[in-house]
């Protein structure tokens, strides 16, 4: 009896600890990124991302893409140049994958470690926040990666001889539903 | 507590602990792989090259089977395909318009002289007064600067008409403004030179410059300000922050 007592002792607060699982869908999804230059401060958005999102044993893992040609900064010139200097025909996907506590999924902040592929390259940014907002069923998730050519090694474009910023912060503003 | 008791109380300890010890190492396997680092600012962790884009088979397995894959987002293969051939296109078309870009402000400043050049063809007379008529100094250096600007100009064009065309690309923005300016200074940088050989010739006969010729200045001040208006466009709209550091 008291063996039988020791175990759901030692047994039943460990299923305390698990969390149920769920999936997560982007239905709306705003990416913008920002470009500053001496003569110009130009945004290009992009309204096509897809993505898609598993919590399961404690962590939560999200996948969202976007083509590199969807975005539009109001120039077809200028849009055009951005997919050359990123490579974007050789690399038509900008891919990020997220993974945060999936404890973080019910507060109002979440930090997520983020690895992002865009322009043949890889780079991760850790403790990236971004914040959630629940509306009804959907979920509002906003926040900015800093992004910076030099993560990416993009030549940064010029005009009238000089360069833009290194850094092209990338605004992220999606809405999410739970499957 | 009698020794059976202990005996079979340490017989479940072991079965608990030989139950429990396996989870435990692959839950801190599990974490040490994928915990976040604890950082207080966001910051690029690591770089590294990715192979160019392949689709995925639309039923390619997942990498784990708690991870979203590519395929699962609904991503066409075309829509993953790397194209070299477009990259290549690309960026033979930068390439082109960087030069065109470069030929076009160097050309503005030819440009500005001949224009400055052209009412000061005007010369003193010998006693001193202002005579209309310029001198063939005067006339042939204005007519150098217009024939440098004319060659500039035509070089210039070249690499925005002869760069490669993306197709699927419906134009739109300030580039549209700038390609319809060239419709306007196009004409006028072959008038230009046209008139103003017709004016040389005038001046050179020691006629008043007459007929159609007369509109060579005209025709010159609106072909500079469409040009002007054309560089304008395509940096449309300016934020001029210069003071901000790069």
């Amino acid at each position: 009896m008291n063996a039988k007592l020791l175990l759901a002792l030692f047994l039943v607060p460990l299923s305390g600890f698990a969390q149920s699982d769920s999936q997560w869908i982007a239905d709306q999804s705003t990416i913008s990124y920002h470009m500053s230059h001496p003569m110009h401060e130009v945004d290009g958005t992009s309204h096509a991302a897809k993505g898609k999102g598993v919590c399961h044993a404690g962590w939560c893992d999200f996948l969202i893409a976007v083509q590199v040609k969807t975005f539009d900064s109001g120039d077809t010139n200028r849009d055009l140049h951005m997919i050359e200097a990123t490579r974007g025909a050789q690399y038509p996907m900008i891919v990020v994958r997220a993974h945060f506590a999936q404890a973080e999924i019910a507060s109002q902040w979440i930090h997520a470690d983020l690895e992002v592929q865009f322009a043949g390259q890889t780079a991760h940014y850790t403790q990236v926040p971004f914040e959630r907002t629940q509306r009804g069923s959907e979920v509002r998730i906003t926040g900015t990666i800093p992004l910076t050519c030099s993560d990416f090694k993009i030549e940064r474009p010029s005009f009238l001889t000089v360069p833009i910023k290194n850094e092209i912060p990338v605004r992220v503003d999606m809405t999410w539903r739970q499957q | 507590m009698n020794p059976e008791t202990i005996s079979l109380s340490l017989r479940a300890g072991i079965l608990t602990f030989s139950l429990l010890i396996p989870n435990l190492t692959a839950a801190q396997n599990s974490a040490s792989a994928q915990a976040p680092q604890q950082k207080p600012a966001p910051q690029p962790a690591a770089q590294q090259q990715t192979p160019p884009s392949q689709p995925e088979p639309p039923n390619a397995p997942s990498p784990a089977p708690q991870q979203p894959s590519l395929s699962d987002l609904g991503f066409t293969p075309q829509q993953v395909q790397a194209d070299p051939k477009l990259q290549a296109e690309l960026n033979k078309r930068t390439e082109m318009l960087k030069i065109h870009q470069r030929l076009g402000l160097i050309t503005l400043a030819p440009m500005a002289a001949t224009l400055i050049t052209g009412p000061m063809a005007k010369a003193k007379g010998k006693n001193g007064q202002t005579i209309t008529e310029p001198s063939n100094a005067n006339l042939d250096f204005h007519a150098a600067l217009g024939g440098a600007t004319t060659a500039l100009y035509f070089t210039t064009a070249s690499y925005a008409i002869f760069a490669p065309k993306i197709p699927n690309n419906p134009k739109h923005g300030a580039i549209r403004f700038h390609e319809a300016l060239a419709f306007v200074h196009g004409p006028g940088m072959i008038l230009t030179p046209i008139l103003g050989y017709d004016a040389y010739k005038q001046e050179n006969a020691g006629e008043k410059v007459h007929g159609i010729a007369s509109f060579h200045g005209p025709v010159a001040v609106a072909t500079v300000c469409a040009y002007g208006a054309s560089i304008v466009a395509v940096s449309w709209p300016i934020h001029v922050k210069f003071w901000e550091k790069q």
